[in-house]
């Protein structure tokens, strides 16, 4: 087959042999993922080794890490159609592209992760609306919903659909409405990051995870918004650099990655104080009335209070400060540091608050709760970074994702 | 929602009385068709609604005590009634509060299996179905019928033997009366007990052990600072293991905290 | 419009995703949905247990020794639960958890469903299935042609119970047969009665009145472990006056230890120094009961025999266990002896009791007879709150067996295991001698059929090895257990009883209880397999053999035998469930006593033929000597017994297992007990695991550290390393018994093992 009309005019892409070895390898990841993912709905959870202390585990963690991640689509979005940044325009692609592959990684990985796989719609059909999970669950529905409208304009755009005057036209007239799309997607997202944080938080049976007053309300809300908006652009920019790496060629012009960078930067340090002043009053005002004392809560050789220092300082302060100084970001190997701190930091946190709290024992007289996630688990949180490379590669090979492509790498 | 008339219904466990011998766990589990499994030892799949814990007084040889510790679901009320740990974050309304009798139950035919409730519950007094109940030979035949019995894939716990409460309402119902009397509804675990160390009934209801049993100077609930506000009691005339009940910094003395939750009436 | 193939695929994609999204619309995906979950909610592979008429069925748990009386639910007839019965005078309404677990046996994978007959090897598991007339016609044969070749006494009976008319049915057919080997299973009873024999002259059950007792000594008996009736001991715990007290000397803090006012963690073996140092302090301190010591007993002074030959009397004689011997002895502080002591003489209605945790094995004489004299020395003999003995009820009327000459010479043989013979006069039964004495004979076994029911002696005996290697020089053994246990799967012909709930039969007054109640088991529910009760086997057999055999048993089955010989009684059993035989302990301070002093012997003549040091027949304490080399085994390994694990002969229900701590069994492994501080000297971590290694065998374990054992001390639960029922219990843990072996009572021949030396090492 003749693949020409299908990439864009203009730009240079590696030959069919080498993309088709490419993705026959990340297919066979995928292809584990899915063998793991049958495995699981045909016998059910016991080919994890969660168990009733650890009921939610790498999983979860995954989810809330993907949906922080790809909290790029929805923040871009709002500096873009919102307060009107233009220069994003050219990694919002980008950005969206890794929305919808993150929020639908979280849809399947929830799918997978629930017991019931087939009832899952109960979620729905006898909705509580008091559990942050029916929130959680509404709002990512409709989020993706979103990202995905957001990713048909970019779909039509590919130069053999846009020959069509049908789709040319739809494309045409959904870029026009984008706005109302993104607006609405940041909306929902603001929504649904914050009940994320607010899983954790309202599980006052659970010292680790409890937060009081204000605390809870709006802070666990506003805590994971925040972080989502902070450090999803790190991700963003990360993904953009890989790209940038294999395809050997600069796709995003720095101006646009600086000023994304810098924005990430201001949003890292304002977030970083607020955990701060969060974890301050957990550690001295909440917990000890619940009769515990901080360094109880790392009393465990994995989690130690190295944990709390890596999250805060090191992946917190540290890239917060170096994005928000210009020689600080303009410098490629501080960049790269600070974004890759910036993506663990966030999924740390996730992490953190998904499976120390339930590794903290709540009796005196328990042990710390250990687990180790079986081969199936693993193989199920690989399939979305598969499944990720895969879209990544065709939006690439295909679409238009970066406009400043053709400019930046201008074909004699 | 609250009806006048609406009860409490509670239990107080004597620790001192209560010798570890497990006859409440089976009687439980021969009560509420709970499944087993060839290996049993990670007690962390193992299904049990309620689980004796032994503790120790943590001193050496000859100065060791031990205590059995036997926890079922608190059904706990909350900072308001209704505002148990579980239920609240139940996405399906699979877990609920029933204002008639403080009971929480559980339904497992709703339940979908997000486990959020196990993350809420500190006394991991709730269990998941991991794998699909099997008895074996013709273990069916001892099944019954008023209890359902689970699929894989959701969630049980201790549901104080609600179908016990219903069979004996519909039973005065017939019969014309509004009250049970004390012993009409009684959980299987605590008729189970060889020794009485379990007492069952309304907390509300002055006629009632419990009502007495829970206001003894020996009463006392497990982690009580984190105002799940659990109408399962305990007695101890022992000050470590009123200790080892709940979290406590190196300065304070149990009998010291106050709760800030004042149980309902 | 001209419709090419590209145009032709870009307007079905638009049709299809239209068609997709405008479905959305239509109820169709919304009703598929609710439909798919719905079928989830009914799942055909999850059972629907059948509603119906509810109703209950009285009957008596026979599944230990206890005979509590059970209340069984069914729902249309179909047994769904098993809750105590309130009323019964035994466990007035308590239950231990394996008789809550009942319905598990009856139904369980681990039933015999029809008589099989043995294909492959001994215990290799092949069974082919055989018709009733087969089984019993196979067994038959190989018994008329033993008793033809004139060998009756060569076949054995192993039974779990010597009461009631089942085991009584089975010693009168051994009678007619023609062989004296009617052999029970032993327990501590066995010790306890003979030590009552010997200073009461009392033949009985004994009686442990703690219903009325209000200061509890025991010596190791696990009293909350499963210690005699466990239904009666929990419920008796349970209701007991505040002003109770509980006095548990044991090594290991177990949970009768744990429950008790006072816990005296003594070395193991040494709870007979500790009764005769007490017994020193209350007789220096003059606590005793005079009026019975000196008007009721004999032997207490120095006494001098019809030969002029003077003997030291008890008084005496404890004057060498003072408290500073005592404690080197036990371990136990000597202010703690002294305290003890007085207190114990001090309460109003003081009870010493003995037999280590279950009470499965007897232990020593001595160490019995030094616990009668703590209780005579108190004078709480045969009164409330006190020892007696209630005399084997005779309640059935049998009929003379007439036997033939095969049979009368037969029965004039000396018993194999050597039980009343003039070394053992005072035994019944010597079952833990059996193994070693078919091991030693030299060419053929002197068993040549062995048969066995109630009793699973291939797992309760210590030294298995031993014990298959006996078994295995038996040519022909039959079970007539309802489950696949350790002796039924190295059986040759198993011929399966009904479960104890299918079956019918009398349960006569457990140890210690003193009323003598007779209660009717009743089945609860119709056999649910092809099974046989074992005295229906019995008859058929008998009726087989036909001759004077025959002739002994004039009855149809088992339950005309029982309606006849139980005569005006059945009614009333029947009918009620349970009878009372009155029986009145004597007037107290009227004490009389079978013996040849007519009074309580502090010197138990009637153990004249004992060869002890000094020649004297007062119970003294010489340590037992403990298997193997102090250098090579540093450690001492005790089994102890747990109310979650069936130790006897029948075994846990899964429900009992799924009961376990991850503390006592860990996957397949069984952990072993030991203190931190032994354990840190051995470079062994919780959980960590280590060779175990006895001059019995060895095994692999994992370790729990836990502070309430001595140090030095190792311990493992009785109950687990089944071989044989289900996949439920088999190959979890070790049967301590293949680690440990019996230790012969030089007096009584009962097995007195407590323990056995051990190493271990990390692995
Ligand atoms: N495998 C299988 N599944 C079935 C069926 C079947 O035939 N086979 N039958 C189906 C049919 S027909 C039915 S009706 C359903 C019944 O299914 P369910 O309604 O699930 O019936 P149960 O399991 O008996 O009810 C169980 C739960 O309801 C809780 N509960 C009881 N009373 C109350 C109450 O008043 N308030 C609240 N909030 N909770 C309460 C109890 O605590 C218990 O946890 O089962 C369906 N599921
Ligand atoms: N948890 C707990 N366990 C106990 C006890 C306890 O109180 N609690 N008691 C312990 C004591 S004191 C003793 S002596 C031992 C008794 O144990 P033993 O005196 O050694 O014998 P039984 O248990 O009477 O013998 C049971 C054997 O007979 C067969 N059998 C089949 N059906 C029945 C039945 O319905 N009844 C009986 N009896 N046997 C059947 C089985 O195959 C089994 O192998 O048990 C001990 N086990
Ligand atoms: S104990 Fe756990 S399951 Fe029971 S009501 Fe409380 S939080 Fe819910
Ligand atoms: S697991 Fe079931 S009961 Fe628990 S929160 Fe989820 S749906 Fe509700
Ligand atoms: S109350 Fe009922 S359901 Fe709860 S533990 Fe007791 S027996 Fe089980
Ligand atoms: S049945 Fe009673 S005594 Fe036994 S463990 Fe349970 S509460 Fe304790
Ligand atoms: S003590 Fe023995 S007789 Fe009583 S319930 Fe338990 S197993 Fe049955
Ligand atoms: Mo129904």
């Amino acid at each position: 087959m003749n693949e020409t009309p299908l990439i864009p005019a203009g730009v240079k892409r590696c030959s069919k042999w080498q993309f088709s070895l490419w993705m026959a390898v990340v297919t066979a990841v995928l292809l584990w993922g899915v063998y793991a993912m049958y495995l699981i709905w045909y016998k059910g959870l016991n080919q994890t080794n969660m168990n009733d202390a650890y009921g939610f585990a790498l999983w979860i963690w995954a989810d809330l890490a993907v949906i922080a991640l790809g909290g790029g689509a929805f923040f871009s979005g709002f500096l873009t159609y919102i307060v009107g940044k233009n220069e994003l325009k050219n990694i919002i692609n980008l950005a969206v592209v890794i929305g919808f592959i993150c929020y639908s990684s979280a849809l399947l990985i929830l799918a997978i992760d629930i017991g019931q796989p087939l009832r899952g719609w109960f979620i729905f059909w006898h909705a509580n609306v008091h559990s942050m999970l029916t929130e959680v669950a509404f709002c990512l529905s409709c989020y993706f919903a979103v990202l995905t409208i957001e990713f048909i304009p970019l779909i039509l755009e590919n130069p053999k659909l846009d020959k069509k005057p049908f789709w040319h036209h739809l494309s045409h007239n959904m870029h026009g409405i984008m706005a109302i799309f993104a607006a609405t997607g940041v909306f929902l997202s603001f929504f649904h990051q914050g009940s994320l944080g607010g899983v954790a938080g309202v599980l006052y049976g659970r010292p680790f995870a409890f937060r009081e007053h204000i605390f809870i309300w709006p802070f666990t809300f506003f805590l994971f918004t925040w972080s989502a908006a902070a450090y999803g652009p790190c991700f963003t920019i990360l993904v953009t650099k890989i790209t940038e790496m294999i395809t050997r060629k600069k796709l995003v012009k720095d101006s646009a990655i600086h000023l994304f960078a810098k924005i990430s930067g201001w949003m890292i340090i304002t977030y970083i104080i607020a955990k701060s002043i969060d974890t301050i009053y957990w550690a001295f005002v909440t917990a000890p009335g619940m009769g515990f004392t901080l360094m109880d809560f790392y009393a465990s050789s994995t989690y130690n209070i190295g944990l709390l220092f890596a999250e805060i300082v090191i992946c917190g302060f540290i890239p917060g400060l170096i994005l928000i100084t210009k020689r600080g970001r303009e410098n490629s190997f501080l960049l790269m540091s600070a974004i890759i701190l910036g993506v663990i930091g966030v999924s740390l946190n996730r992490w953190v608050m998904v499976l120390q709290v339930m590794a903290v024992p709540v009796f005196s007289f328990n042990e710390w709760y250990t687990y180790m996630p079986s081969w199936q688990e693993v193989a199920t949180t690989v399939l979305p970074v598969a499944y990720g490379l895969i879209v990544i590669s065709l939006a690439h090979r295909y679409l238009p994702v970066f406009p400043q492509e053709k400019e930046l790498n201008p074909i004699d | 929602m609250k009806d006048k008339n609406a009860k409490r219904y509670g239990m107080v466990i004597d620790l001192d009385k209560c010798t570890g011998c497990g006859s409440c766990m089976v009687g439980c589990y021969s009560e509420n068709n709970v499944p087993f499994k060839a290996d049993e030892t990670n007690k962390l799949d193992s299904i049990n609604w309620i689980r004796v814990y032994k503790i120790t007084n943590n001193k050496t040889y000859p100065n060791t005590e031990v205590c059995y510790l036997p926890m079922p679901c608190m059904q706990c009320d909350g900072a308001h009634e209704g505002h148990s740990p579980c239920v609240s974050v139940c996405p399906a309304v699979a877990t609920d509060y029933d204002y008639d009798t403080g009971i929480v139950s559980q339904i497992y035919t709703r339940c979908f299996g997000c486990r959020y409730c196990m993350a809420a519950c500190p006394y991991h007094a709730r269990k998941f179905n991991w794998w699909d109940p099997v008895w074996p030979a013709d273990m069916e035949k001892y099944l019954s019928p008023n209890v359902s019995p689970r699929m894989r894939g959701v969630v049980e716990k201790c549901s104080f033997c609600f179908h016990r409460y219903q069979l004996a309402r519909d039973k005065a119902y017939l019969e014309k009366r509004e009250e049970l009397e004390e012993n009409e509804y009684q959980t299987a675990c605590a008729e189970a007990c060889p020794t009485g160390a379990i007492t069952f009934g309304d907390l509300n209801n002055k006629h009632h052990a419990v009502y007495k049993l829970k206001n003894s100077p020996r009463a006392f609930r497990l982690l009580e600072r984190l105002n799940t506000n659990p109408k399962v009691y305990y007695l101890t005339s022992k000050s470590w293991v009123r200790k080892a009940g709940d979290n406590y910094l190196a300065h304070e003395e149990p009998t010291k905290i106050k709760n800030n939750i004042k149980e309902h009436h | 419009m001209k419709i090419d193939r590209r145009s032709f695929l870009t307007y079905t994609t638009a049709l299809v995703l239209g068609g997709a999204a405008g479905s959305m619309l239509t109820p169709a995906p919304w009703k598929l949905t609710d439909d798919v979950s719905i079928w989830t909610q009914n799942w055909p592979w999850t059972p629907v247990p059948e509603d119906g008429e509810v109703t209950y069925k009285q009957s008596v748990c026979t599944l230990c020794p206890g005979g509590c009386g059970i209340n069984v639910r069914l729902i249309d007839g179909r047994p769904v639960k098993i809750k105590g019965l309130e009323d019964h005078p035994v466990n007035k309404g308590s239950l231990c958890p394996m008789g809550i677990s009942g319905l598990q046996y009856l139904y369980g994978p681990s039933r015999v469903t029809s008589p099989l007959k043995r294909e492959g090897k001994r215990g290799e598991g092949k069974w082919k299935k055989v018709s009733w007339e087969e089984a019993l016609g196979a067994v038959t044969k190989k018994l008329a042609e033993l008793r033809a070749s004139g060998r009756p006494q060569s076949v054995a009976c192993i039974t779990g119970s010597d009461q009631g008319t089942t085991p009584n049915l089975i010693g009168r057919f051994l009678t007619a047969y023609g062989s004296p080997n009617y052999i029970r299973s032993a327990t501590a009873q066995d010790a306890i009665e003979q030590a009552i024999y010997l200073t009461q002259g009392k033949q009985g059950t004994p009686v442990f009145d703690i219903e009325n007792a209000d200061f509890v000594l025991s010596f190791g008996s696990g009293i909350l472990d499963g210690w005699g009736s466990a239904g009666r001991m929990f419920n008796l715990y349970g209701s007991q006056k505040p002003a109770k007290k509980i006095i548990q000397v044991e090594p290991r803090l177990s949970d009768t230890a744990a429950k008790a006012n006072q816990w005296l963690g003594i070395n193991p073996g040494t709870e007979g120094a500790l009764a005769l140092g007490l017994a020193h302090v209350i007789i220096k301190e003059s606590l005793y009961d005079r009026n019975f010591v000196e008007n009721f007993a004999f032997g207490f002074d120095d006494w001098t025999d019809d030969n002029g030959k003077t003997h030291d009397g008890f008084a005496k004689m404890v004057k060498n266990f003072a408290p500073d011997k005592v404690s080197k002895i036990t371990g136990i502080d000597k202010a703690e002896i002294v305290s003890l002591a007085r207190a114990f003489a001090r309460a109003s209605k003081p009870i010493a009791i003995n037999g280590r945790g279950h009470g499965a094995i007897p232990g020593s004489i001595d160490e019995s007879l030094a616990v009668q004299s703590l209780n005579a020395l108190v004078g709480n003999i045969n009164k409330p709150g006190g020892i007696s003995a209630i005399p084997d009820s005779n309640y059935a009327k049998w009929p003379e067996v007439n036997i033939d000459e095969i049979a009368s010479k037969g029965m004039q043989q000396p018993r194999i295991d050597g039980a009343g013979s003039e070394q053992f006069p005072n035994t019944r039964f010597l079952l833990n001698r059996l193994p070693e004495i078919i091991n030693s004979a030299k060419g053929e076994s002197p068993v040549q059929a062995l048969l066995v029911t109630d009793a699973n002696p291939m797992y309760t005996l210590p030294d298995t090895a031993a014990t298959k290697k006996a078994f295995d020089r038996i040519p022909f053994i039959v079970s007539f257990s309802p489950y696949m246990d350790e002796t039924a799967s190295h059986a040759d012909y198993i011929l399966p009883n009904h479960s104890y709930l299918e079956r019918l039969q009398d349960v006569p007054t457990a140890a210690g209880i003193s009323r003598q109640v007779i209660s009717l088991a009743k089945p609860v529910v119709k056999p649910t397999y092809e099974t046989k009760h074992v005295g229906d086997s019995f008859i058929l057999i008998a009726k087989a053999l036909g001759g004077f055999i025959e002739n002994a048993f004039p009855w149809e089955d088992y339950e005309a035998f029982l309606k006849e010989t139980l005569k005006d009684q059945w009614r009333k059993l029947k009918k009620k469930g349970i009878i009372e035989i009155k029986y009145d302990l004597p007037e107290p301070l009227a004490f009389t006593f079978n013996t040849v002093s007519t009074k309580f012997e502090f010197y138990p003549t009637a153990r004249g033929s004992v060869k002890q040091k000094q020649n004297s027949a007062l119970p003294t304490y010489t340590p037992v000597p403990i298997e193997g080399d102090v250098q090579r085994f540093k450690l001492v390994l005790i089994p102890y017994d747990s109310i979650r694990l069936a130790g006897g002969a029948i075994a846990n229900a899964p429900f009992m297992t799924k009961t376990v701590d991850d503390t006592v069994l860990k996957k397949q492994v069984g952990l072993l007990e030991i203190n931190p501080a032994t354990a840190k000297g051995l470079g062994l971590k919780e959980g960590a695991t280590a060779l175990l290694t006895t001059p019995k065998g060895e095994t692999t374990v994992k370790v729990h550290l836990y502070e309430g054992i001595k140090p030095g001390i190792i311990a493992m639960p009785r109950g687990l390393g089944h071989t044989a029922y289900s996949e439920f219990l088999a190959d979890k843990g070790i049967n301590v018994n293949t680690l440990t072996g019996p230790i012969e009572d030089p007096g009584s021949g009962l097995d007195m093992a407590w323990g056995i030396r051990a190493k271990l090492i990390r692995i």
